[in-house]
């Protein structure tokens, strides 16, 4: 005898079928009476069959919201294949064509092929030695590529990390309290002088203080005493601010993603005026 | 063994070394340096794109050998890539020819009304989630939380242009930047104060990264064995 | 503890409930066609605007798109408003991508920016005379370092395979150190990697366009002076947009996608901000008069 669950699940699966075919019937409709495909030809059509195509799969992929389904799993697993096929294209034409193929068997001199032999063998004889990451028994080849990319990197990193991360931060952290004192020429204690340089000083300062807070917040080198603790609680307090701001702006970006799916649906599939 | 792990070391160092130092050479040979080098290291870092690929074909190869659950779905990754490479490839303008200007082909067909929609359709699901993961969760249990939120709150409102229109009905015509600028004066002082902590400290960090890859003391992008 | 499922049920309610109220609060403002047109943009992204429409006539201009389609929604719009200022200014826009999964969506970007400037501005745009779209080459960093070096040896031909060595839109361009302003429109680290192995190094002027994720890491930069300007997320693109109509008196463009969002984008920030306070309001409610712990 079926237990009362079996029951409601397949009444459950049977609703949920129901729902679908109306809902397909309901998709189809829409894109016959919006993109009319079977009046047009050539491009046109192309263009309305790629709406229709888009807007399938975005909704598609907006079922996951009542719950996982097996054609969301299909459409996912299809983009995953096509950005795979996609990347591979552009891996040929964009780096091995221009850069390995073209060079050497579509040299338009001779010289220009000794020239490409001379400085791309190497490179190429590298780039090959990389991708023995792949096997297991000679991935330790791939490591003289990858050491000298890494070794670059981190040798090049250090010197503009310092100037561009550190050397000018620390620049723009100190500079704007010394140009609120000497720029400038208003009579100190007027209103002029409390707008133009004292609390655009003091906005400094209270940056200038929040940074410090934070760095040290961060410091776990030493333990922090009761003054350290102060410090800290001022640098927890700047940090909670400034990731209340990035969660309102994360939020706000991914709102804009969905109005921009709902943009695409409203505008390009029903072709709603604007 | 040497040739395994020494040798490695020995490059890592040097081309370190080449990288920092030539920053330091006022002669026009260190700019002719630095851009043969980067040649060489683009023409390698295309072959990079490759073990990706790789990687992903591998793993989806293996769940379909193995059955695992789910196994059909990846049938559905090779017929899009091979679908994709099919019509870049082989149908349109083909391996050796560049579409011109304007021309719509069967691959570009394939970007724009497969992959553009499956990928931006996966982040904005992102919204939904966010809207109910914060209703849900975001309590203010304490001081901390309250600061957070508030700051949410000001930077939520004061980003959309709704809030000029409040600020006009609360504080008149004059009262239009009001929102916007609480906002604004949040991110200039003490989220500036925050993300400089933390970009100085994250650099520094980096920095010390660097010397530490230099000098053979982190090695994880060896990848395994001896 | 297992949480009981009566409690499930009610959370799995509340959540489809909620689901519906953000669906509804940005499908609403479309269908009620009401759109906001007179807000004010940012200063931020007001400096890039005027640094742009302060270039003379035929400057090259650099504009990386390194995004995937999975940041579209806030970043073509920013791209497309760029590029048709640069057209509407007699810029010539050289246009490349970091992205592989990007080229393709960078190249729709600058034919639409292109056929619409075409309708808006009256006149014929050629690839290789008054634009050049590059494509992408391998490399990361190395490229930046690279083209700082030889831009035309980093980009021999460009994306449609035509050389580049004496291409119109490239001459007087043979390296990044060449260019006044390079523009970044990003979802990634790279809005940072273009100041640090670009700007600071060869000396151009840097603008930022990012998705509003990425908004408040740029603060340190844009006060610093490394990026002259920052567009942020789909409101950055509305602002771009919106000062780009007030050059183009009388002419309305009804398609700009950043300003056609606003609305929506209100409504919903409106809608999870009502949300959230109400939770909070209800569980300090709660705490007061002791049936909340915590």
């Amino acid at each position: 005898m079926p237990e009362p669950d079996d029951n409601a699940s397949s009444v459950r699966r049977a609703v949920e079928i129901g729902v679908f075919t109306v809902l397909l019937a309901v998709f189809l409709g829409v894109s016959y009476y919006c993109q009319d495909p079977f009046g047009l030809t050539g491009e046109a059509l192309a263009h309305s069959i790629g709406v229709i195509v888009a807007a399938g799969l975005t909704l598609v992929m907006y079922s996951f919201l009542y719950r996982d389904n097996p054609l969301f799993k299909i459409a996912e697993n299809l983009y995953v294949g096509v950005a795979l096929g996609y990347g591979a294209v552009m891996t040929w034409r964009m780096a091995l064509r221009e850069e390995v193929y073209k060079p050497i068997f579509m040299a338009p001199t001779t010289e220009a092929l000794g020239e490409a032999l001379v400085w791309r063998t190497v490179p190429i004889l590298l780039g090959i030695l990389l991708t023995m990451r792949i096997s297991r028994k000679y991935s330790w080849l791939s490591r003289y590529s990858y050491c000298l990319l890494v070794g670059w990197g981190a040798g090049v990193g250090i010197s503009v990390y310092t100037h561009s991360y550190v050397l000018q931060q620390l620049n723009a952290a100190i500079a704007p309290l010394q140009d609120a004192v000497t720029q400038g020429t208003w009579e100190p204690l007027s209103g002029a002088w409390f707008l133009g340089a004292f609390f655009p000083m003091l906005g400094s300062l209270a940056v200038l203080v929040g940074t410090v807070a934070v760095l040290f917040y961060f410091f776990f080198s030493v333990e922090h005493g009761t003054a350290g603790r102060t410090v800290s609680k001022v640098g927890i307090w700047f940090l909670m601010i400034s990731f209340g701001a990035s969660f309102g702006n994360t939020v706000m970006a991914r709102l804009s993603l969905l109005i921009g799916r709902v943009q695409f649906l409203l505008f390009q599939w029903i072709q709603m005026d604007q | 063994m040497w040739y395994k792990r020494t040798i490695p070391l020995l490059i890592v160092f040097v081309a370190g070394l080449l990288g920092f130092a030539h920053e330091y050479v006022p002669h026009p040979i260190a700019g002719r340096f630095r851009e043969e080098v980067t040649t060489a290291f683009r023409i390698i870092g295309g072959f990079a794109l490759f073990i990706g690929a790789y990687s992903l074909l591998h793993m989806h190869l293996t769940r379909i050998r193995r059955r695992q659950p789910g196994w059909a779905y990846s049938g559905f990754v090779f017929l899009g890539a091979s679908v994709m490479i099919f019509l870049g490839m082989v149908l349109g303008t083909g391996p050796l020819v560049d579409p011109a200007p304007g021309e719509l082909t069967a691959f570009q067909w394939g970007y724009d009304n497969v992959l553009v929609p499956c990928n931006a359709t996966i982040f904005s699901l992102l919204a939904f989630f966010m809207a109910s993961a914060a209703f849900r969760t975001f309590r203010v249990r304490n001081f901390s939380a309250a600061l957070l939120l508030g700051a949410a709150v000001v930077v939520m409102f004061g980003r959309v242009p709704i809030s000029e229109l409040f600020g006009e009905l609360l504080f008149g015509a004059d009262g239009r930047q009001v929102f916007p600028k609480a906002s604004q004066i949040l991110m200039d002082y003490p989220n500036l104060a925050a993300k400089r902590g933390i970009l100085l400290g994250v650099s520094l960090g980096a920095i010390a990264q660097s010397l530490r890859v230099l000098f053979g003391i982190e090695r994880s992008y060896m990848g395994g064995g001896d | 503890m297992a949480i009981p499922q009566a409690e499930l049920r009610r959370l799995a309610i509340a959540k489809h409930v909620i689901f519906v109220l953000v669906a509804a609060a940005v499908i609403v403002p479309f269908v009620a066609k009401v759109y906001q047109r007179d807000f004010k943009p940012t200063s931020y992204a007001e400096d890039l605007f005027q640094k742009v429409h302060n270039l003379d006539a035929n400057t090259r201009v650099l504009i990386s798109l390194d995004f995937d389609p999975g940041s579209e929604a806030e970043l073509l719009p920013m791209g497309v408003a760029i590029l048709r200022h640069c057209f509407q200014q007699r810029l010539i826009p050289v246009v490349m991508t970091n992205y592989p999964s990007g080229v393709d969506l960078a190249r729709t970007i600058v034919e639409e920016a292109v056929a619409k400037s075409e309708v808006d501005y009256g006149r014929k745009l050629t690839s290789g005379r008054d634009y050049a779209y590059l494509g992408f080459r391998p490399g990361g960093v190395n490229l930046v370092l690279n083209m700082g070096e030889n831009l035309k040896g980093a980009f021999q031909t460009d994306y449609y395979g035509k050389p580049t060595e004496d291409m119109p839109a490239l001459v007087g361009v043979q390296s990044l150190k060449d260019l006044k302003l390079v523009i970044d429109i990003t979802s990634s680290a790279w809005v940072e990697l273009w100041i640090v192995y670009g700007a600071d190094r060869f000396g151009f002027e840097y603008g930022a366009g990012v998705t509003a994720v990425m908004g408040p890491d740029m603060y340190p930069f844009l006060q610093s002076g490394q990026v002259i300007g920052l567009l942020d997320g789909l409101r950055g693109a509305a602002d771009y947009e919106l000062l780009l109509q007030r050059t183009e008196v009388g002419k309305l463009d009804k398609t700009g996608r950043g300003i056609l969002g606003m609305t929506a984008q209100s409504a919903a920030h409106v809608l999870v901000i009502v949300l959230v306070l109400a939770a909070n309001a209800r569980f300090i409610f709660r705490r007061a008069t002791g049936r909340e712990k915590g």
